[in-house]
């Protein structure tokens, strides 16, 4: 039993990480109708500047902050001078630049820092707490902790807000936004800025234990493609509780089903994600879109 | 737009046309190099030769990859300062090395090799299995040496197979081998949990304990389990793992981030066994600090190259010299956190070896001249430890110490516990 609880607590904290990034992907999705590929290569971006500020002697909170106040002028800058061009015309090349530009901040993140991994240290202690049996770092708890509220601050902003609203209006039918008097490109700027200050908070949570290189989230950043899917685009609770599913089921699957192992582990989110989809095109806690005729 | 088809077509067949006639230029020069006796290799003048390199210098295995250049590039950097190096028949030459960037995409390494193959001598020191196989039988049909290769593949060390082959580090099994002897040796009872990468690399090393701990009555393997070297976390394989008892954990893997983790993660369920290390993967400074590999009652690992960060050698001659040509020629200033530094560094004094035993500037005698070294202590290599190249199927370096870390570098150990 010990055993069972200890892979479910680890599949949690692993799903955390997915879960990081998922959200980030949602918020762009839901400003701006795309999904960015580049949003892992943001937050690594991010982490790099957070780690550089701790190397010139910022205290690390110090650093972390700085780095997110730099996301989101990066974000708001790629939306402005890069993507905006992408964003009215065909969808597929929008998300191609955006593979590009994953790409282009790998190599350039790469160039600057080199590739050794790098040690980002940890806003949280290493130190464990024990019960039922089960050992559980603080930096688990921590990383799910902000993740969860930073999962209840943006379904508050979608559903609660006006600045929410409007970003769904835009990202639903710019035209009609824009001849509602919204200002459509600053809200486009505001949206990839919210998701990479997103991503810089996954970042700097993440690097402790991945250790800080350039392609730390190309497998995270799969995952959470997989968890985006699965919990329907338009839903941040459902792109969490579907991550943690995620890091859960491959680890139980793992142990429990003999014949899936290690080796094939890789695959069950995977496996899952079809099966959901058929069921359920819109994904666990999507809405169906409608289109009125 | 079809003018401008047809332009840039022309412009693509004026372009190959010139690469073609380059290639067939480079190799006349290559051919007539020679004078008396047997014609020249390409590759190879009377004042300088040109060594290959192909290697991971971006991406995730960058940073050993970077070393692996480092290395072989100060060494000859600092003889070709003093004027050059002393070759078999008598000539003094300064030698050159390329190197090109693989990023550890075997594709990438046979193009990497396709471009060198006809400006340099020989090809030398790249890091990578796949890599270096990717161009293995490319290099045997063209006859182009492909020498002291940091690989741990049995395969580059089976002269029949490889005829115009020799890797440079102990294979995998060599080393699991080391840790399975002294483990075997103890005098207490052990249980023993592995780990290992679902490949040849981790099959290798387990295949080495194994094979040693064979026969042996003291010795239990409690529970063996495999992870992907593309997985980002093996926590559910560590606690499967800590629930075995096991007390000494032999981890065969190849990942400088999960093998920190891992450090991590086995304190955090309470499981203090003691380790065992491969070689790559047992950095004090990069892995063992950021892991608190302080609270286990022992890490082991095998080497057979001094390290610079430990204590015991930083007033060491070899050491002093070595990374003050790493930092002058290698174009690598931190001191460095990869053993790959250290063995490229052995690579060129190797190298030289074998240089000053060849008679005739072709790749066949250097060959011959390369397979003909026993006993060498290199510069940087450990007391017990040494390059012979004239036994088949084994890699030039195939002595290990095993070794026990001492909370900032490795002590060398005779018995476990």
């Amino acid at each position: 039993m010990g055993t069972f609880i200890q892979l479910v607590v680890d599949g949690l904290s692993t799903g955390s990480v997915y879960a990081a990034i998922a959200l980030a992907i949602v918020l762009v999705h839901q400003a701006t109708g795309l999904i960015n590929f580049a949003q892992g290569g943001m937050a690594v971006l991010a982490a790099y500047f957070a780690w550089w500020l701790t190397n010139q002697g910022l205290p690390l909170i110090v650093a972390i902050l700085l780095s997110i106040v730099f996301s989101f002028a990066l974000g708001a800058v790629v939306e402005r001078w890069l993507m905006r061009r992408f964003e009215r015309g065909d969808p597929d090349t929008a998300v191609v630049a955006t593979i590009g530009l994953l790409t282009l901040i790998t190599g350039i993140a790469g160039w600057l820092w080199t590739y050794n991994n790098q040690q980002f240290p940890s806003l949280f202690p290493l130190d464990t707490v024990s019960f039922l049996g089960v050992s559980v770092s603080i930096r688990s708890i921590g990383t799910t902790a902000v993740i969860v509220v930073a999962m209840i601050l943006l379904q508050a902003l979608f559903v609660g807000t006006k600045l929410g609203l409007a970003l769904r209006a835009v990202a639903i039918n710019p035209q009609s936004a824009a001849f509602s008097g919204l200002p459509v490109g600053r809200l486009l700027m505001v949206g990839w800025g919210l998701a990479a200050v997103l991503g810089a908070v996954a970042g700097a949570l993440v690097a402790p234990q991945l250790t800080l290189t350039p392609g730390m989230l190309d497998n995270a950043l799969v995952y959470a493609l997989a968890a985006v899917i699965l919990g329907g685009l338009t839903s941040p609770v459902g792109v969490v509780v579907a991550a943690w599913i995620i890091g859960v089921l491959e680890n139980l699957a793992a142990v429990y089903v003999p014949f899936i192992g290690y080796d094939l582990k890789v695959a069950v989110p995977f496996i899952l994600l079809f099966v959901v989809l058929i069921v359920r095109p819109q994904g666990l806690f999507g809405r169906k879109t409608v289109v009125r005729v | 737009m079809n003018t401008h088809f047809r332009s840039r077509t022309a412009r693509g067949v004026a372009v190959v046309s010139a690469l073609a006639l380059t290639l067939t230029a480079c190799g006349r020069e290559g051919d007539g190099g020679g004078e008396g006796g047997a014609s020249a290799s390409p590759g190879i003048t009377d004042e300088s030769v040109t060594l290959g390199i192909t290697t991971p210098l971006s991406g995730a295995t960058a940073g050993p990859g970077t070393c692996t250049v480092a290395g072989v590039k100060a060494y000859f950097g600092a003889k070709n300062a003093e004027g050059g190096v002393e070759f078999g028949d008598g000539k003094t030459r300064t030698v050159d090395i390329r190197a090109l960037d693989d990023t550890y995409d075997p594709q990438q390494a046979k193009a990497n090799y396709d471009q060198l193959k006809n400006e340099v001598f020989a090809m030398t020191a790249g890091l990578g299995t796949p890599t270096n196989r990717a161009w293995r039988d490319a290099a045997i049909a063209d006859e182009v040496p492909q020498v002291l290769v940091m690989t741990g593949d049995p395969l580059f060390s089976d002269t029949d197979e490889s005829p115009w082959q020799l890797g440079f580090v102990p294979i995998y099994q060599n080393e699991g081998e080391a840790f399975g002897e002294l483990l075997a040796s103890s005098t207490e009872e052990h249980k023993v949990a592995i780990l290992s990468q679902n490949d040849d690399y981790g099959e290798g090393y387990v295949e080495g304990f194994k094979s040693a701990i064979e026969g042996a009555d003291n010795i239990e393997v409690v529970e063996e389990l495999t992870y992907e070297a593309t997985d980002t976390s093996v926590d559910a394989q560590l606690t499967e793992l800590a629930n075995s008892g096991a007390d000494v954990f032999f981890n065969a893997m190849s990942v400088t981030p999960l093998m920190i983790s891992a450090l991590q993660k086995a304190q955090q369920l309470n499981w203090k066994p003691s380790w065992f290390l491969p070689s790559n993967t047992s950095s004090p400074g990069a892995i063992l600090e950021p892991g608190g590999a302080a609270a286990y009652p022992g890490i082991y690992s095998v080497s057979f190259a001094k390290a610079p960060a430990s204590p015991a050698f930083a007033q060491d001659e070899d050491v002093q010299a070595y990374l003050a040509a790493l930092k002058e020629h290698g174009d690598y200033q931190d001191p460095p956190a990869f053993p790959h530094c250290q063995w490229s560094w052995m690579v060129g004094a190797t190298l030289e070896q074998a240089f000053a035993e060849m008679t005739e500037p072709t790749r066949e005698n250097f060959m011959e001249a390369l397979r003909g070294i026993e006993g060498f202590q290199a510069p940087l290599m450990l007391e017990g430890t040494s390059v012979t190249t004239s036994e088949d199927g084994q890699p030039a370096v195939s002595t290990l110490n095993v070794q026990k870390f001492n909370g900032k570098g490795y002590d060398t150990v005779e018995s476990f516990g």
